[in-house]
């Protein structure tokens, strides 16, 4: 097991930077979700460190070992891509063995490594397919068995789950928690979903713009934003954040309140308000208020909360769940 | 609020247009800049630059022939092209050869022709290319039969076509002029006729060459969506307006194609004027590819390699300001 | 489209066409079937009698069986340039696709001048001579690798694009080198395009008169349609010999015509309607 340090990591794309000095200490066994919108340089900075992408300046080292300069193959990486970029004219077992007969090793090792991951995968069967003839979820573990077998340090992921639709994409997030339970290998997990990032991480790293906006446990990154723009998010619905006279009032130059943390009133209450619209989702009822001082609100309320459009409520923020910003 | 958002979708655009110009989020990442070559360059950087996976030693064995065999003579040929040469010695004499290609009027002539010929098939290919085209992507019985049928002569002998239709258009025993006079018509000289033999030739030309016009017309009709005729359908409007106000500016790409590549293969054409009349009668049909091979025949090297520089510039000065003009009436629609 | 309209403008097109396209392939293959003075007649009837067979003897074994050592001359030359050409231009295609820099900027520039420009001849017959490779086989496969380079490395350069470039940096990750991305993963998937590419250029080559005409004149060397152009002044009498000759040349085409002709389709076309 190995870490990841990177240190001041810069690229530049000729005058335009990218990735605009990132220093980050990855833990051996950490599993290290990047989140991010799309532009925001996570899967720039994903390709860098499997060497896919040079490094302009800076420094970056894996297992205690620098390996800025080093070849893809020669960093103890595996990589599960977006697409699985499984070798189309091999079959599952080829697509698996590939490095390592890259590498000459004897056939009875490939042989065997192979079988080895694809038992574990639930492969075997599948083994003589091509991958043209496989569902989306088995090429998943296909190139995920790809990875196994080259018994990396470090395990990439670039936004594995983003062509699987919902019901697979939930399961194969189980089973990459599950194979990091059981490898406890270091991982690196891109998305630009922050359900799988809340969901999966050790640690979520949040990327604005090319630089770090805030590095911390999901619940730490949920209670304690650092920015508004970590704030706004993580989490869901969104964070009601705003501006101006209103946040001057609040003493800050950004002021935010999670919508479940907001309480209703029909009589009494801190910002009175109309209610414009209102979705129901079950469990819950997301409230659209128009808040005289503030603008638009929304607010989580049970179910069944007995509000209708056009009523007049009054919205009162949780003591301690308050989010003051100054910027 | 609204002053948070605009930030917000600010730094979005921002990093979109940070995006595009990477091409690393997205999968499209085959136009990424050369960034290990630039930042060497730009010196930034004492950083060991890393072999790219995409060596240029790939390009080595076909450069090597391509440089050797094409591009070497090409660019000596505009030395050849002022000198009186025997392949040892060649003497520079200015001008002259190219002097004697305009003065010379059996020279002249075959710059005409070839002017001519390329104009006359282009043409030709296009219209009946396009015309074919529609017929053969409308709902017509034994479409895939005829499509084939039309194509075929594009991959058989030129020499082969040539020759027989050659014998085929014979004064007196030929095909054609046989069937002209069972209706009682005297059939022209085709190819003796001085004024006729070279449009004899592009009729020809024409036969056998419409089936690629005719294949490239039909991929630019296939591309355009059933719904636009639809559209004009329901908007009333009719066959032919449908054609020149729908058909006509989409399959444009096709045409210009078209255009393009049958003037190129008419101001090289050879084959099938020298398998057919030899350049005459006389110098009738003379074009400039057939001068140049007479030239080399009779061992004025020098003048035949004038005549090859005269065809490469005038292939630069037809086809650059057509293809720069062409694409200028793509941006302007 | 009504139903009987639809079957009468097939017919009185597949008629036209029938008149236009085919007959000329029809008198061909009558003329081939007639004795030396019938097709001397060059009229458009039945031979009296099918001297077919006696007529593809004579061909054949026409000095010295030419014909068979042309077919040979020119099988060679297209089979071993056509290799050539498939290996380097795919090679300059990926590259050309893969890596945009000023090398394969150049590179572009000096394909499209290929694809338009006549060749020098005078001055390429010096360097070959120079070179001790003027009217050699070894000199006119040069020559068809050289010419048909642009055409085969676009065809490439074009398919490649629709190769996502993951498949090459699950490869490099893997741990191959930049030489096995290409052999090992990249070439096995170009098959359909090479298949085109073999299928288009093959029958260029075959067919080529020009570059034998310049670059491999003599007996020895002889190609087919060098053959047949001999043919037509030496049997300026001997129609149906003639005839027999184009028959012959014909037929090649036409086999791998009826076996390709999506392949065909497809490489005629390719980058010619962009969107």
């Amino acid at each position: 097991m190995s870490g990841v340090q990177l240190k001041n990591i810069r690229k530049s794309f000729g005058a335009l930077e990218i990735i605009k000095g990132i220093d980050l200490e990855i833990a051996p066994g950490e599993f290290t979700v990047f989140v991010g919108p799309s532009g925001c340089g996570k899967s720039t900075l994903l390709r860098m460190i499997a060497g896919l992408e040079d490094v302009t300046s800076g420094a970056l080292t894996i297992g205690g070992r620098d390996v800025t300069d080093r070849e893809p193959s020669e960093r103890g990486i595996a990589m599960v891509f977006q697409s699985y970029a499984l070798y189309p004219h091999m079959t599952v077992a080829e697509n698996i063995g590939f490095g390592l007969s890259l590498a000459r090793r004897p056939k009875a090792e490939i042989d065997a490594k192979v079988n080895a991951a694809a038992d574990a995968l639930q492969l075997t069967h599948l083994l003589d397919r091509k991958p043209k003839a496989l569902s989306g979820g088995q090429r998943q573990r296909v190139a995920i068995g790809r990875a196994i077998v080259r018994n990396p340090q470090v395990f990439l992921f670039d936004e594995p789950l983003s062509n699987l639709d919902a019901s697979l994409r939930a399961q194969m997030r189980l089973e990459i928690a599950d194979l990091h339970a059981r490898l406890k290998t270091t991982m690196i997990y891109v998305t630009h979903d922050q359900v799988e990032a809340m969901t999966m991480a050790d640690k979520i790293v949040v990327l604005n713009g090319g630089k770090i906006e805030q590095v911390g446990s999901p619940m730490a990154l949920y209670d304690r934003p650092a920015t508004p723009f970590v704030a706004g998010f993580i989490g869901s619905p969104r964070m009601n954040l705003y501006q101006g006279a209103f946040a001057e009032r609040a003493g800050c130059r950004t002021y935010g309140i999670r919508p479940e943390h907001i309480t209703l009133s029909e009589t009494d209450g801190r910002w009175p308000g109309t209610v414009r619209h209102i979705e129901r989702l079950g469990a819950d009822a997301l409230v659209y208020l128009d808040v005289e001082e503030a603008g638009p609100m929304v607010a989580r309320s049970e179910g069944h909360a007995p509000v209708a459009i056009g009523q007049r409520l009054w919205a009162s923020p949780i003591a301690g769940h308050e989010h003051r910003f100054e910027i | 609020m609204p002053r948070l958002h605009k930030d917000k979708m600010r730094t979005d655009i921002m990093a979109r247009i940070a995006q595009t110009i990477s091409r690393s989020d997205s999968k499209a990442t085959a136009e990424t800049p050369d960034i290990t070559e630039r930042t060497a360059a730009g010196g930034e950087t004492t950083r060991r630059r890393r072999p790219s996976p995409y060596p240029h030693w790939f390009l080595l064995p076909a450069a090597i022939i391509y440089t050797v065999l094409f591009l070497v003579p090409t660019a000596t040929s505009f030395w050849y092209s002022m000198t009186r040469w025997d392949l040892k010695t060649a003497t520079f004499i200015g001008f002259e050869n190219f002097h004697q290609f305009f003065s010379e009027p059996f020279l002249v002539q075959g710059l005409v022709n070839t002017l001519i010929y390329a104009a006359l098939t282009s043409a030709m290919k296009t219209v009946c290319g396009l015309g074919l085209a529609v017929l053969l992507t409308s709902d017509i019985v034994a479409r895939g039969l005829l499509r084939a049928i039309v194509f075929f002569p594009v991959l058989v002998s030129t020499i082969g076509v040539g020759i027989a239709f050659t014998v085929m258009m014979h004064p007196t025993r030929g095909v054609f002029n046989v069937a002209l006079a069972s209706v009682g018509v005297a059939g022209p000289g085709w190819l003796t006729d001085p004024a006729l033999a070279l449009f004899s030739v592009a009729l020809v030309d024409l036969w056998k060459g419409v089936g690629l016009a005719t294949l490239i017309f039909i991929a630019g009709l296939s591309a355009i969506s059933p719904d636009y005729y639809e559209a004009a359908r329901i908007d009333g409007a009719t066959r032919l307006q449908q054609f020149r106000r729908i058909t006509l500016p989409l399959v444009r790409p096709a045409t210009v194609t078209v255009v393009t590549l049958s003037l190129i293969g008419g101001l090289r054409s050879f084959d099938l004027i020298w398998a057919m009349t030899r350049g005459g009668p006389g110098f009738a049909s003379d074009v400039i590819a057939s001068v140049i091979y007479k030239q080399y025949q009779a061992g004025f090297y020098g003048l035949s390699t004038a005549g090859n520089v005269i065809l490469f510039l005038l292939i630069s000065v037809i086809i650059l300001p057509l293809t720069v003009w062409f694409q200028r009436r793509e941006v302007e629609q | 489209m009504t139903r009987t309209r639809r079957a009468t403008t097939g017919i009185i097109a597949l008629a036209l066409a029938g008149i236009i396209f085919v007959i000329p392939f029809v008198f061909i293959g009558l003329q081939a079937g007639k004795s030396r003075t019938e097709a001397a007649m060059l009229a458009f009837s039945l031979p009296k009698a099918w001297l077919f067979w006696d007529n593809f003897v004579a061909v054949v074994t026409a000095r010295d069986y030419q014909l068979l050592l042309a077919f040979f001359n020119s099988s060679l030359i297209t089979v071993l340039s056509v290799a050539a050409l498939v290996v380097l231009s795919a090679m300059v295609g990926y590259v050309m696709q893969r890596r945009p820099s000023a090398v394969t900027g150049l590179a572009q520039i000096f394909l499209l001048v290929g694809l338009m420009m006549p060749p020098a001849v005078v001055p390429t017959i010096g360097l070959l001579q120079s070179i001790g490779l003027f009217k050699t086989m070894t000199g006119m496969i040069l020559i068809q690798i050289a010419y048909n380079l642009s055409f085969s490395t676009m065809l490439y350069r074009a398919f490649i694009a629709t190769i996502p470039r993951d498949l090459d940096e699950a490869a490099r990750i893997d741990g191959a080198k930049p030489r096995q991305i290409f052999f090992r993963v990249i070439l096995p998937l170009l098959k359909p395009v090479t298949v085109t590419n073999i299928v288009v250029q093959s029958i260029a080559i075959f067919n080529d008169f020009t570059g034998p005409l310049y670059y491999l004149p003599g007996r020895d060397n002889v190609t087919v349609q060098l053959t047949l152009y001999n043919f037509q002044s030496a049997y300026a009498t001997q129609y149906n010999l003639l005839f027999m000759n184009i028959l012959l040349v014909t037929i090649p085409p036409l086999i791998v015509f009826i076996f390709f002709n999506r392949q065909i389709v497809a490489g005629m076309t390719a980058g010619a309607v962009k969107g």
